[in-house]
């Protein structure tokens, strides 16, 4: 018994590390970022330490230290002992490091530039401006825009640069020029204070009930009855063409909608006979663009509704309606008295996978609608997309994308519930009593 | 420190290049190049690398260095998909070694290191880069540190159709004099509403069609911001600054288009192809753009006579503080920080020679760009080119350009989301411009100023 257990669990091991790397992993991780200010600009993998323009405001507004951000933003080339000895070190041109010290000891120049513009005045000048460059780095005693991978390399780097601050300075400093994320709420706070979630959450529940309760559900039941109830073969052709849609790629199935739905396209080359003015029938209106949005969305869910349906109710015993049908039962009475009763656990499977499946698919609208025209259609999938992985100045916001994939979560695992309880998950998968 | 460690390994290195007998010994680099926003007419902005390898190859020869420069060039037209790309394969240690995008990623991505400083690599003071304007340099610098070089410079015109403006009343002088009185302010916004809403009365064109406006995000809706005494950052302190007069009155602005039927209410997301097609052809009155237009229009729309048919300007001014104005949102090319630092080296070289004004001017003449350097203007290709020639001397000096702030991008979020909901009626001005400066100061607290 024990070897037979180890034995599956062997066998299911590869399956399981799949889920949690796949599944699991993602999951912890975007709860994880969820609580960060991670984005572009902070990095994901962590940050280091640089006085950027950023960082001197926050040392000025946060930590009141406008002395210490006006000298740490101030830049100097310096030629002293210090910077002969580090190009010393260097093996620079000996005849260079002469040069600086007999003609040019205790200069400072206030830019690169002014400092590069005497190196290359020199006689000996170095002949590339990669060893101008490096000279001019040798002189530098700022620590502007220099990264620092530790905080002990920037409290070297400030002492180097001969700026010397108290221990709370420094450590002011520190978390000031941080670039890396920190840990926080405020995505969450966002999400809960702004007006456009609630409109996000709005288009969401309208998208997803809609799509639902026509297409991937109702929709599907009628497919899956009629095909029931046709000859074989013309039922099998039915079936395949409804599976189109599901086996396209979506770029090519969204792009033939275009074509459709176009101001030059079919509708309005069709349409433009009966003397309506062609459009852009998509994005006309807001309506118009919801239509689409669940028709594109919603062929492709029915087929998969029909699928499951098609093959549960063959899975009904045939007896069941040869004896609906002794009994004088018409069409419809079969379907309300013997199939759909039979179809409750499909009907669950369907409802629940679909929900989930619609709150977090975005595709087809993004290639459809872009959340368009002017963010009406603009899911709570999409938005997340938009907020986590697009940004106008390359600033992409991970940890505000992670809270709200977070959300849709919670949300999905809530509905899930609710889904369980409404369908009576728990008499579904109870033992049939005929067994005990 | 580290900084200081590859400074004295450059030094050595440079020490012994100097000193040594340069043996000619083959080196092979690999440069990956990636142009974001580039369309068929962009791709002088990645062939200029190939002609600037060819030229460092050369100089390289003559210094009896065998240098062989493998590029790989790529180009998309979106800016999403590029932006996604650049970062997502620099955060996994893949990115390009140079990148042509707009001047606005510079502060997000030096902060988060994907960037190095150009300046640290070339030499700001020597030929080509010291012909390169002035302001196009400050506007590829972050924090008074060069970032980058400017590949190219441009400007968002004010469109309109002279038939149509013909067709309500205005000579061809009054069309002529446009620009003039939209510079001293007495065309404005107003009218630009009045005129849009006579057109489509007389039947000149379609009803949303009178101001056809840009059909998705981008830089140019915060000159319509200006256009109202907006500020986008405070030229003092630096920080971003809402102006929240001036945020309404853009905003009221498209609300009042929209309502007065002049645009149309579910406008944005129409798809460019069909926007370009449009404008270039008649079907709007009035619109703006950008002066790279001029090449989509007259070469694939097929617009024969550009300047017979479309008078150009500065973005009207509106209201009491308004001003005319226009934005350059230069490209510039960017070095992403690399393990290799030789290919840094000879990609920060690349980009110094592709600067130069005739390899730039190739560029500005095929894109319908405007040129970067003072001597472009000498060139003569660029010279006897109508359209940078006018476009230079009617907006460029008007030009204002984003700040490069690595909090802008969630301002400007911020600040399209509310434009969105206003334009498609979800929203009334008041209530936009509430939740704009709630959101904005939540969010970005002391690092806005909200006036």
């Amino acid at each position: 018994m024990s070897s037979s257990r180890t034995l599956g669990l062997l066998l299911l091991m590869p399956a399981l590390i799949l889920v949690v790397l796949f599944f699991l992993v993602p999951v912890i991780l975007t709860g994880v970022f969820s609580f960060t200010n991670m984005s572009t600009s902070t990095g994901i993998t962590g940050g280091a330490y640089q006085v950027t323009p950023n960082s001197l405001q926050r040392l000025s507004d946060d930590y009141g230290l406008s002395s210490v951000a006006e000298t740490l933003g101030q830049s100097r080339y310096v030629v002293d002992e210090q910077s002969l000895a580090r190009l010393q070190q260097g093996e620079a041109d000996e005849d260079v490091i002469a040069e600086l010290r007999k003609d040019h000891l205790g200069q400072t120049f206030e830019t690169r530039r002014a400092a590069e513009r005497m190196i290359k005045e020199l006689r000996h000048r170095p002949s590339s401006t990669r060893a101008i460059k490096a000279i001019s780095g040798m002189m530098s005693r700022s620590i502007a825009h220099v990264r620092f991978d530790t905080k002990q390399a920037l409290a070297a780097g400030l002492s180097e640069a001969g700026i010397e601050l108290t221990p709370e300075e420094t450590t002011a400093v520190a978390q000031a020029t941080y670039t890396g994320w920190v840990w926080t709420m405020a995505n969450f706070r966002r999400l809960f204070s702004s007006p456009d979630t609630q409109r996000v959450l709005i288009n969401t529940a309208i998208y997803v009930s809609i799509t639902l309760v026509l297409f991937n559900t109702t929709f599907a039941m009628v497919l899956a009855i009629a095909t029931f109830y046709m000859p074989e073969a013309p039922a099998g052709i039915f079936r395949s063409i409804w599976l189109l849609p599901r086996i396209s790629p979506p770029v090519i199935y969204v792009l033939m909608w275009k074509w459709l739905a176009w101001d030059t396209g079919f509708l309005s080359l069709f349409l433009e006979n009966f003397g309506v003015p062609s459009r852009n029938w998509m994005l006309e209106s807001t309506l118009n663009a919801w239509v689409f949005v669940i028709l594109i969305n919603g062929f492709v869910g029915a087929s998969m509704g029909m699928i499951i349906f098609s093959s549960a109710i063959k899975a009904i015993p045939k007896q069941l309606f040869y004896a609906s049908e002794v009994d004088g039962a018409s069409r419809w009475q079969q379907i309300r008295h013997v199939i759909l009763p039979q179809l409750r656990w499909p009907i669950l499977f369907i409802t629940s996978y679909q929900t989930l499946s619609l709150m977090t698919s975005f595709d087809l609208i993004l290639l459809s609608t872009d959340g368009g025209p002017g963010a009406t259609t603009e899911v709570w999938a999409l938005a997340t997309y938009h907020t986590a992985l697009s940004n106008y100045a390359g600033n992409f916001q991970y940890g505000l994308g992670a809270a709200m994939a977070l959300i849709l979560v919670v949300m999905g695992v809530f509905l899930s519930l609710i889904y369980l309880r409404f369908f009576n998950y728990s008499t579904l998968v109870s033992k049939p009593l005929i067994e005990h | 420190m580290v900084r200081l460690e590859y400074m004295l390994h450059v030094v050595t290195v440079a020490a012994v290049l100097t000193t040594s007998t340069l043996d000619a010994v083959a080196e092979d680099i690999a440069i990956s190049v990636f142009a974001g926003g580039s369309g068929p007419d962009d791709h002088f902005r990645v062939d200029a690398i190939t002609i600037a390898a060819d030229f460092l190859t050369r100089e390289a020869a003559i210094l009896g260095e065998e240098l062989n420069i493998a590029l790989d060039l790529k180009t998309t037209s979106s800016w999403d998909d590029f932006k996604q790309a650049v970062i997502l394969s620099a955060e996994s240690g893949e990115a390009p070694n140079i990148v042509i995008t707009g001047h606005e990623d510079i502060a997000n991505w030096a902060q988060s290191g994907l960037i190095v400083p150009v300046e640290d690599y070339v030499d700001l003071d020597a030929w080509p880069i010291s012909d390169i304007y002035e302001n196009l340099i400050d506007i590829a610098s972050y924090g008074g540190v060069v970032y980058g070089l400017p590949q190219d410079a441009e400007a968002r015109p004010f469109f309109f159709w002279r038939d149509h403006m013909t067709a309500i009343g205005y000579s061809d002088r009054e069309i002529d004099a446009l620009p003039v009185e939209i510079e001293a302010g007495e065309y404005t916004l107003s009218n630009v509403l009045e005129d849009a809403r006579k057109m489509q009365d007389a039947g000149v064109v379609e009803a949303g069609y009178g101001f056809y406006p840009r059909v998705s995000n981008g830089p140019d809706y915060w000159q319509f911001y200006q256009s109202f005494g907006g500020l986008m950052a405070d030229p003092n302190s630096g920080k971003l600054l809402l102006d929240r007069a001036a945020m309404s009155g853009f905003y009221q602005f498209f609300a009042d288009a929209v309502a007065a039927g002049v645009t149309r209410k579910n406008h944005i997301g129409t798809p460019w192809d069909q926007w370009y097609s449009e404008v270039a052809s008649g079907k709007a009155g009035m619109w703006h753009g950008g002066t790279w237009h001029y090449a989509r229009y007259t070469a694939k729309e097929g617009l024969a006579d550009f300047f017979g048919n479309i008078q150009f300007t500065l973005i009207p001014g509106g209201g009491e503080r308004g001003r005319a104005n226009t934005l350059t949102h230069p490209l510039v090319y960017l070095l992403t920080k690399q393990e290799d630092e030789r290919a840094m080296e000879i990609a920060a070289q690349l980009i110094e020679i592709a600067s130069e004004p005739r390899i730039n001017v190739l560029h500005a003449v095929k894109s319908a760009h405007l040129g970067i350097a003072k001597s472009e203007a000498t060139i003569p290709l660029y010279a006897n080119n109508r359209w940078a020639r006018e476009a230079t001397d009617r907006l460029l000096a008007h030009a204002t350009a984003m700040p490069n702030n690595s909090n802008f991008g969630t301002y400007w979020d911020v600040m399209w989301k509310g434009l969105e909901s206003v334009w498609t009626g979800q929203k009334s001005v008041e209530q936009a411009i509430a939740d704009v400066e709630a959101e904005l100061s939540s969010v970005l607290g002391d690092a806005i100023i909200i006036r």
